[in-house]
C-alpha cells in the first residue's frame, strides 16, 4: 500500500467512526420521538438515518482491503487505537439497533391496530350512540 | 379468523409468543381492507336489549363513538404491553443476577478451566516436580469449586423466582376479587355517568392485573369478563375465581385454577409469567447445560487418569467425583484425589515417564459426547446466558418506550379527526418501513467483518 | 519522530510487532474499555472463554520451551564432550597399534582410555534439574558398574522417551534413551572403550587395531545421535518465535473482543514497553522510543 492509500484509509476510518457515533445518537433520538408520538421528528430522524447508514455501507466496503492482498505483517495502515474505537462504537450501535428493532415491532403493531380501527370506521358501519357505549364489544377484521 | 376482539390478542404472553404474534400481525396489516370484511361482521353486542333511550342513528359516524373505542383499544394495548413488560422485567432482573456467575470474576468457570489447563501444560514440562503436581490438584479443586458456585447461583435464582409465585398469585386473587366487586358496583351506576369513577377504578385494577399475568378482557352486559390466556375464568360479572398454587414434584410451584387444574403453562405474561418462565424453563435450561458439561468433563478426565499410572505405581484413580447424578453434577463435583502423587502422569509405568499428561491435557481440547470441547461447551452456555439477559433487557426497554407512546396517545386527543388520524398512521407506517431498512443495514454492518488491515476481524 | 525506512528494512517486521503491542497497551490503559458482563456482548464473551484458556496455556508453553531447550542443549553439549573424549581414545588406540610400544607404554595408554571410559560413563549419567538426561523415562542412574557385565557397566534406565507440550497440538520429544546412545548393540560406546582398554592391556596389535576401529565407529554413531538434539533445538527455537507471535495475536484478539481492565492493561503496558525497548535495542544500539507510524508494507 502506498503512503497516500494509507492516509486515505485512515481518513475514511475516522469518518466511519464519526458516522457510527452519529447514527447511534440519532437512534436514541428517534426512540424518544416514537415514545412521544413526535411524528415530524420521527420522519426527519429516519431520513437522516437512511443517509448515514448508506454512507456507512459504502465506507465499510472501501476500508476493508481486498482479501487477496493480505499481508502477513500486522497493520497495513490501520491504527490500533482507531480499530478499538470503531469496535466499541460498532458494538454500542448494534445494541441500540436491537432495541430499535424491538420498539419498531411493538409500535408497528400499535399503528396497525389503530390503522385498522380507523379504516374500519370509514363510514362503513353505524353504531349506537348513548351511554355505556364503552362497554360494548365490537370487532373488525384485521 | 376472529375479529379485532381483545380476546383474540391474548395468548400474546411470553416474549417468543409475542414475537410470533407480532410477526403475524404485521403480516395482517395488508389485510386491513380485505374484501370479505362487511358491515355485518361488525358486532355490537347486546344492542337489542337496550331500552328505548338508545337511538340508532342513520348514516355517518359519531366521533364520540370512535373516540371511546379508540380509547378502549389503547387501553387493551396498554394492558397487553404492561403484561409483556412486566414479564420481561422480571426475567431481566433475574438474568442480570444469574449472569454475574458467568462473568470473568476470577472464580468463574472460564478462569478456573484456564488455570486447570495451564497446570497440566506446566506438568508436561515438569512432570517429576512436586510443585507442578500439586498445582494440578489445586487447580482441579478450584475448577470444581467454580462449578459448584455457578450451579448454586443458578439454583438460588431459580428458588427466588419460584418463591415469588405464591405471592403473586395472592395479589392476583386480591385484584380479581376487587374487580368482581367493581363489576357489581358498575351495574348500580346511573347510565348517564358513563361508568364514572367506578369505571376508572376498574380500568386501574384491570391494568394492575395485566401487569401480574396475561389476561383476556371481554366487555359484557354484566361488566368485564376476565379470563387467563387459555380461557380459565378469573372474573365473571360480580364473581371472582381464585387461583391456587401447589408445589410440584421438583419443588417448583404450579398454578392451579379454582378446580385444581394445572394451568401453569398458560401463564405466559406479567410478573407471574416471568417468574414461572425463569423458574421452570430458563434456569433449568442453563442448569442442564452446566450439569451435562460437569458430568461429561469429569467422566472424560477420569478416563484419561485411568489410562496412566501414578507416582505410586498404581493405575490412575478417578480425579473427580460427585457427578453420578446428572441433575446436580455441577453442584456436587469435587476432587476425589487426596494426594498429588495420585495424578496419573506416566503412560509406560516408569517413574520418570510423562506420557499420560498428554492424555489428561487432551481432555480439554477434545470433543465431549455432547460434541463440543469443554471450553466450547462452556462458551456456548455463556453466550446463551448473555443473550437471554440482553434480550430481556432490550425488550423491557423497548416495550417501555412503546408504553410511553400508548399512554401519551391515550391522554392526548380529545376529539378525533378520522382523516387526519388515518393520514398520520400512514406516515407512521411509511416511516417505520424506512426505519426497518435502516435496522437491516446496521445489522449487515455488524455481521460483516470490517477488516481494517489489522489481521484480526471484528 | 520518524525512522528512516531505509535504515533497517529487514528488521521492520519485528519492530512493528512490538510497536503494535505497545500502542495497544497504551490505548488500553487510556480507555480502560471492558466488557464486564456477557449481556454486554454475548458473542465476545463466548469467544473470550477460548482466548482466556489459550492465553494461559501459551505462557506455560513458553516456559516449557525454555525448560526443554535447557535439557536439549545440555544433552547436546554432553555428547559433544563425549565425541571429544572418543576422539582422544581413538588417538590412544592408534598409537597403541603402531607397534612401537613397550608394555609400560601400553599400560599407560590403557589407563588413559580407562580414564576416558570413566568420564564417558559420568557424562552419560549427567542430570539436569534433578532428572537424568539419558535414562529414558526411568529415574534410575543410567549406568552403574557391574563386574558381571562384559562391558563392566549395566544400563539401569529404560528405552522410553518423554515429550513436552510446547503448543496446542505440538509436543517435542526431548530425550533419547542412554541405551540408544551409549550401549547400542552394534555401536556400543561403553563396550568399545572397555574392549580397547582390555586390548591395550593385552598388547596384541591386531586386537588393538580392531578395538580402535570399533571406538571410531562408535564415535561416528554418537555424532549421528547428536543430530536428534540439534533438530529438537531448532524445533524449539522456531516454536518460541511462533508462541511470541501467537501471544500478540491473542492479546489483540482479546482487545478487540472486550478491551481490558486497568490492572491487566497496566501490566501489559509495562511488559510491552520492555519488549519494545528490547526490540529497538536489538535493531540498533540507540534509537528513540518513538511510535512508528505505518510504513509501507509488502502488498
Amino acid at each position: 500500500m502506498t503512503a497516500i492509500a494509507v492516509q486515505d484509509r485512515k481518513a475514511k476510518a475516522a469518518e466511519y467512526l464519526e458516522l457510527l457515533r452519529s447514527l447511534a445518537s440519532e437512534m436514541e433520538k428517534v426512540m424518544q420521538a416514537i415514545a412521544h408520538n413526535a411524528l415530524l421528528d420521527l420522519e426527519e430522524s429516519v431520513a437522516s438515518q437512511q443517509i448515514m447508514s448508506a454512507r456507512l455501507l459504502v465506507l465499510a466496503d472501501e476500508i476493508s482491503p481486498s482479501l487477496k492482498s493480505n499481508s502477513a505483517v500486522s497493520p497495513a495502515g490501520a491504527d490500533a487505537d482507531m480499530v478499538q474505537q470503531v469496535q466499541a462504537a460498532g458494538d454500542a450501535l448494534q445494541k441500540l439497533n436491537r432495541r430499535y428493532a424491538a420498539l419498531l415491532q411493538h409500535s408497528s403493531r400499535s399503528v396497525a391496530l389503530m390503522s385498522s380501527l380507523f379504516s374500519s370506521y370509514k363510514g362503513q358501519f353505524k353504531e349506537a350512540s348513548g351511554p355505556r357505549l364503552k362497554h360494548q364489544t365490537w370487532s373488525c377484521q384485521m | 379468523m376472529g375479529g379485532l376482539n381483545t380476546a383474540l390478542l391474548i395468548g400474546i404472553g411470553g416474549l417468543d409468543a409475542a414475537q410470533g404474534a407480532l410477526d403475524a400481525t404485521s403480516n395482517n396489516i395488508a389485510n386491513v381492507n380485505t374484501p370479505g370484511y362487511t358491515r355485518e361482521e361488525a358486532q355490537l353486542s347486546e344492542l337489542p336489549e337496550y331500552d328505548s333511550a338508545n337511538q340508532i342513528t342513520g348514516g355517518g359516524v359519531t366521533l364520540d363513538g370512535l373516540q371511546s373505542i379508540r380509547d378502549e383499544l389503547l387501553n387493551m394495548q396498554i394492558n397487553q404491553q404492561t403484561s409483556l413488560q412486566n414479564a420481561a422485567d422480571t426475567e431481566s432482573s433475574s438474568l442480570q443476577q444469574v449472569q454475574t456467575y458467568f462473568s470473568s470474576t476470577g472464580t468463574d468457570i472460564a478462569t478456573a478451566l484456564s488455570a486447570f489447563s495451564s497446570s497440566l501444560v506446566e506438568l508436561s514440562g515438569n512432570s517429576n516436580n512436586s510443585a507442578a503436581q500439586q498445582g494440578v490438584l489445586a487447580a482441579g479443586h478450584n475448577l470444581a469449586a467454580a462449578f459448584n458456585t455457578t450451579a448454586n447461583g443458578l439454583t438460588s435464582a431459580q428458588t427466588a423466582a419460584n418463591e415469588q409465585v405464591p405471592d403473586t398469585v395472592s395479589q392476583i386473587n386480591a385484584l380479581t376479587q376487587q374487580i368482581a366487586q367493581l363489576n357489581g358496583q358498575l351495574a348500580q351506576v346511573p347510565a348517564a355517568d358513563n361508568g364514572g369513577t367506578t369505571q376508572d377504578q376498574l380500568d386501574q385494577a384491570v391494568q394492575q392485573l395485566a401487569g401480574l399475568t396475561n389476561i383476556s378482557v371481554t366487555q359484557t352486559n354484566n361488566g368485564e369478563t376476565i379470563t387467563t390466556g387459555s380461557g380459565t375464568p378469573l372474573v365473571i360479572g360480580n364473581q371472582s375465581f381464585n387461583l391456587q398454587t401447589a408445589a410440584g414434584p421438583g419443588g417448583l410451584e404450579e398454578v392451579l385454577d379454582s378446580n385444581g387444574n394445572n394451568i401453569t403453562s398458560a401463564i405466559t405474561g406479567g410478573t407471574l409469567g416471568g417468574s414461572l418462565s425463569i423458574a421452570n424453563q430458563v434456569i433449568p435450561g442453563f442448569l442442564t447445560q452446566l450439569n451435562t458439561l460437569a458430568s461429561q468433563f469429569a467422566t472424560a478426565f477420569n478416563a484419561a487418569q485411568a489410562a496412566g499410572t501414578d507416582s505410586n505405581g498404581n493405575q490412575g484413580a478417578a480425579f473427580f467425583s460427585g457427578t453420578g447424578n446428572l441433575s446436580n453434577a455441577a453442584a456436587n463435583i469435587s476432587v476425589a484425589l487426596t494426594s498429588p502423587s495420585q495424578i496419573a502422569i506416566s503412560s509406560d509405568g516408569s517413574a520418570g515417564g510423562n506420557g499420560n499428561v498428554a492424555n489428561l491435557s487432551a481432555v480439554l481440547t477434545s470433543a465431549l459426547p455432547s460434541g463440543q470441547s469443554p471450553a466450547n461447551a462452556y462458551a456456548g452456555l455463556v453466550f446463551n446466558v448473555g443473550t437471554a439477559a440482553s434480550n430481556a433487557s432490550t425488550q423491557s426497554t423497548a416495550i417501555g418506550d412503546n408504553l410511553t407512546q400508548l399512554n401519551n396517545l391515550q391522554g392526548s386527543v380529545s376529539a378525533v379527526n378520522i382523516d387526519e388520524e388515518t393520514a398520520n398512521l400512514l406516515r407512521y407506517q411509511t416511516a417505520y418501513e424506512a426505519a426497518s431498512r435502516v435496522v437491516s443495514t446496521v445489522q449487515v454492518l455488524g455481521n460483516a467483518a470490517l477488516n481494517m488491515g489489522s489481521g484480526t476481524s471484528f | 519522530m520518524r525512522i528512516d525506512p531505509n535504515m533497517v528494512p529487514s528488521l521492520l517486521e519485528e519492530l512493528q510487532q512490538s510497536q503494535v503491542s505497545l500502542n495497544t497497551a497504551l490505548q488500553q490503559v487510556s480507555t480502560g474499555l471492558s466488557v464486564n458482563e456477557p449481556s454486554d456482548n454475548p458473542t465476545a464473551a463466548a469467544s473470550m472463554v477460548q482466548n482466556t484458556i489459550e492465553t494461559g496455556d501459551l505462557d506455560e508453553y513458553t516456559q516449557n520451551v525454555s525448560t526443554a531447550l535447557l535439557t536439549v542443549q545440555s544433552a547436546s553439549s554432553v555428547l559433544s564432550s563425549v565425541v571429544t573424549s572418543l576422539t582422544s581414545a581413538v588417538s590412544a588406540g592408534t598409537e597403541g597399534a603402531n607397534g612401537t610400544n613397550n608394555a609400560s607404554d601400553l599400560q599407560s595408554l590403557a589407563n588413559q582410555v580407562q580414564g576416558i571410559l570413566t568420564s564417558v560413563v559420568s557424562a552419560a549419567n549427567t542430570s539436569v534439574s534433578g532428572s537424568y538426561l539419558f535414562s529414558g523415562t526411568s529415574t534410575n542412574t543410567p549406568y552403574t558398574s557391574d563386574p558381571a557385565s562384559p562391558t563392566g557397566y549395566t544400563y539401569n534406565g529404560n528405552n522410553d522417551t518423554n515429550s513436552v507440550a510446547v503448543g496446542d497440538q505440538t509436543s517435542v520429544q526431548i530425550n533419547l534413551p542412554g541405551s540408544q546412545i551409549f550401549s547400542d548393540a552394534n555401536n556400543n560406546v561403553i563396550g568399545s572403550l572397555s574392549s580397547l582398554v582390555t586390548a591395550l592391556q593385552g598388547g596384541d596389535t591386531a586386537n588393538i587395531e580392531s578395538a580402535t576401529t570399533a571406538v571410531d565407529s562408535a564415535l561416528n554413531f554418537v555424532g549421528q545421535q547428536q543430530v536428534f538434539y540439534g533438530n529438537a533445538e531448532t524445533q524449539l527455537n522456531s516454536q518460541e518465535t511462533f508462541l511470541q507471535q501467537d501471544k500478540v495475536t491473542l492479546s489483540a484478539q482479546a482487545t478487540n473482543l472486550i478491551g481490558v481492565n486497568e490492572s491487566t492493561a497496566a501490566t501489559e503496558l509495562s511488559q510491552a514497553e520492555t519488549d519494545n525497548s528490547a526490540a529497538l535495542a536489538a535493531v540498533a544500539k540507540v534509537l528513540p522510543n518513538s511510535l512508528l507510524n505505518y510504513l509501507s508494507s509488502p502488498s
